[in-house]
């Protein structure tokens, strides 16, 4: 009996020993990483923008992890990304960035993929006081919200159409109308609502607009209409299975027309692959692209160096959307370590009153949260890439008119 | 004229509509299986005529005999090694394996091909044809001059040869057919592997019309529904009829309720056609 006692003392005392050792050693653990949470649409429609967002982050955190990881104060924490798939289902958006913040305990949140998803998921993040960064949400719907967490990466809408408008009307005086084709959807239709705003500002008719719904799988009676109208720009949104069936029905149906413009798409070069000579002189917008030029801080430095990480890393030109999610990164560092804490109003107020710049451009956010300090590059493809035609400074090409 | 190129277009999409459909609604018409694969078979039959075309240049209407042939025995394997093993059970046993067959196969495309959209560029793209203002895409009508040859293919099939008339008498009784010595269960095979053929064969063919991603799986077996109970389930002709109707109507309704409702009105008509006639155009009793 005495030694049976013995014998249950001892394990018991093994057992909470082993536990003890496992405890600390966890606690060591988390003391050492800032974890990160990212709900993603994995799979699903918009599985290849949320791999994408992917790519970029991870190209942060190996980068970072790699130069010793995020300095706080006098010690330095390893990054850990937790990403959770939300299967392109907003609604699961909102229940994972919950999940990532109460069972995952993650430190800091970047946003699910677009405006739409941003949105709704920033009253989670807004809830628990969490810092999140939004890497691909541009409307200012978003952002005006009065939401004091919610920080994000890419310019108003108006600021990617305005300067096309102004340029297309410079150079080619004689357009006079617009058709716009656009997703209904929340960014297709939100910067699609903008382009409305910046032809009527530089009083450019509007001979079609109309919305097309999401899943369309033939696009011919609106096209067939646009080319009644014949309009001298067409602007057609949406994402890349949605533009590379516009651009080929538009040459099934021999819809020409000197200036076409598609958002969001042709930065991407699946859509370059999928359009073929078709995508020669299309012109687009986006917030970012690989000819820009900063001397960026934090650990990517320059843009030529982080094109070089990237395509050492993926084989692969970067494009917006990835440069995006790694500058939402490098922003998160900086400001953890300008903030010298992991204290969620702190690192709040950094990013709040950063002002610095990296690969990715000048970075300032607008008192809402938004960025204010970018400047979208507008490009046109032409043998088979996308070159920068504004801003002049980075301008590679002149812009060039004619869609057959 | 624009009314004219809007029926136009209305009809080749409906010949396409009309293909998505045909097999699923074989397969749900004699097995009363609803083949939630239906969609990544088609995808499935893409990627196939994508990489033919890509690594050994072979055109996707000639393609359609090799994904055709692969779906066949693809579909036959999967009915007669896991299918025909719950085939009495009440419908919602099968649909939930073909469901859970399609989760498996659908991520297996996403690991392998990824979700990225690819598109197969023809290099001798037969262009577009002006017949007095009417605007002909070349290539989408041979594709669907080669889906009515393929439909019309399985109609004769099923009315000609003495397999399909086993596939219809397993339709029309499947007691009385097994009791008249018919294989019930290789017929349950051989006609799952003709939904996927037709599935496969109808992927060739949007190869060369639409992006390819696994995700697009979903849109095709959608619009499948759809077609199968405007047109009818399990009959040839219905599945035209309910392509056809539903590419004509979507056109027309994009002209008079703007792009955004185009399937508003093919809606409302499906509404319709389930309180009047649940049979749909072509289909016949007992089928609703």
């Amino acid at each position: 009996m005495k030694k049976r006692a013995l014998f249950t003392l001892a394990v018991s005392t093994l057992f909470v020993g082993l536990q003890a050792v496992g405890g600390s050693s966890s606690v060591q653990a988390a003391e050492k990483t800032i974890k990160f949470g990212a709900p993603l649409p994995l799979t699903g429609a918009l599985a290849p923008e949320g791999i994408k967002i992917q790519r970029g982050l991870n190209l942060w955190m190996d980068t970072a992890n790699a130069k010793g990881g995020i300095k706080v104060g006098n010690e330095r924490y390893k990054i850990k990304i937790i990403y959770q798939d939300y299967q392109s289902n907003t609604p699961r958006a909102v229940q994972t960035a919950e999940k990532l913040i109460t069972d995952d305990k993650v430190n800091f949140l970047f946003s699910p993929f677009g405006s739409g998803a941003t949105k709704a998921a920033s009253g989670v993040s807004e809830k628990y006081g969490i810092p999140t960064i939004a890497s691909t949400a541009s409307s200012e719907a978003v952002y005006n919200q009065g939401y004091k967490y919610l920080f994000g990466t890419f310019t108003p809408n108006i600021t990617l159409t305005q300067p096309l408008t102004n340029m297309v009307i410079a150079k080619r005086p004689e357009t006079k109308t617009v058709a716009i084709l656009a997703r209904n959807d929340f960014f297709p239709l939100a910067i699609a609502n903008v382009m409305k705003k910046s032809a009527a500002k530089r009083n450019l008719k509007m001979v079609f607009f109309e919305k097309y719904a999401i899943g369309t799988m033939d696009h011919s009676s609106a096209l067939v209409q646009m080319k009644a109208a014949k309009p001298d720009w067409i602007f057609a949104t949406g994402y890349l299975n949605d533009l590379i069936l516009i651009r080929n029905q538009m040459s099934e149906l021999g819809v020409k027309v000197p200036v076409l413009t598609m958002v969001a798409g042709p930065a991407y070069k699946e859509f370059i692959d999928g359009t073929g000579k078709l995508a020669e002189n299309i012109t687009s917008a986006a917030w970012w692209h690989p000819a820009v030029r900063y001397n960026g801080k934090g650990v990517m430095g320059k843009t030529e160096n982080f094109n070089k990480l990237f395509k050492a890393k993926y084989n692969l030109v970067p494009d917006y959307a990835e440069a995006s999610a790694t500058a939402a990164g490098i922003i998160f560092q900086l400001a953890i370590e300008t903030a010298g804490t992991l204290d969620h109003k702190k690192v709040r107020d950094a990013l709040a009153t950063m002002d610095t710049e990296t690969f990715f451009g000048p970075i300032k956010f607008g008192a809402n949260g938004q960025i204010s300090s970018l400047k979208p590059p507008v490009f046109q493809i032409r043998g088979g890439k996308p070159l920068v035609v504004y801003p002049d400074v980075i301008k590679q090409i002149d812009l060039k008119f004619g869609i057959k | 004229m624009l009314y004219l190129q809007i029926l136009l277009n209305g009809l080749l999409l409906g010949g396409l509509y009309a293909l998505i459909a045909v097999g699923f609604s074989l397969v749900w018409g004699v097995l009363n299986v609803i083949n939630i694969l239906h969609g990544t078979f088609i995808v499935l039959g893409s990627y196939i005529a994508y990489f033919a075309h890509l690594y050994f240049g072979i055109h996707p209407f000639a393609s359609v005999i090799i994904s055709g042939s692969v779906l066949f025995c693809l579909g036959y394997v999967i009915q007669a090694g896991i299918i025909n093993r719950v085939i009495a059970a009440p419908v919602l046993m099968t649909l939930t394996l073909t469901f859970g067959l399609d989760l498996l196969l659908n991520n297996a495309m996403l690991i392998a091909f990824t979700a990225d959209y690819r598109k197969l560029i023809l290099t001798d793209s037969l262009g577009s044809y002006d017949l007095w203002g009417l605007i002909l895409p070349l290539n989408r009508v041979a594709g669907v001059g080669l889906a009515a040859l393929l439909t019309f293919g399985l109609y004769r099939l099923l009315r000609d040869s003495n397999i399909g008339r086993a596939i219809v008498a397993v339709r029309m009784d499947r007691e009385a057919a097994t009791l008249m010595g018919v294989r019930v269960n290789r017929i349950n095979a051989v006609t799952f592997a003709l939904g996927a053929l037709m599935a496969g064969a109808a992927g060739s063919i949007f190869s060369i019309i639409y992006p390819i991603s696994p995700i697009n799986s979903g849109l095709f077996l959608g619009k499948a529904f759809v077609i199968c109970i405007l047109g009818g389930l399990g009959s040839v002709p219905g599945a035209m009829i309910g392509g056809i109707a539903l590419g004509v109507i979507e056109s027309y309704g994009a002209l008079f309720f703007g792009p955004e409702h185009s399937t508003t009105l093919a809606f409302v008509i499906l509404i319709a056609l389930l309180i009047f006639r649940p049979t749909g155009i072509m289909g016949r009793k007992g089928y609703e």
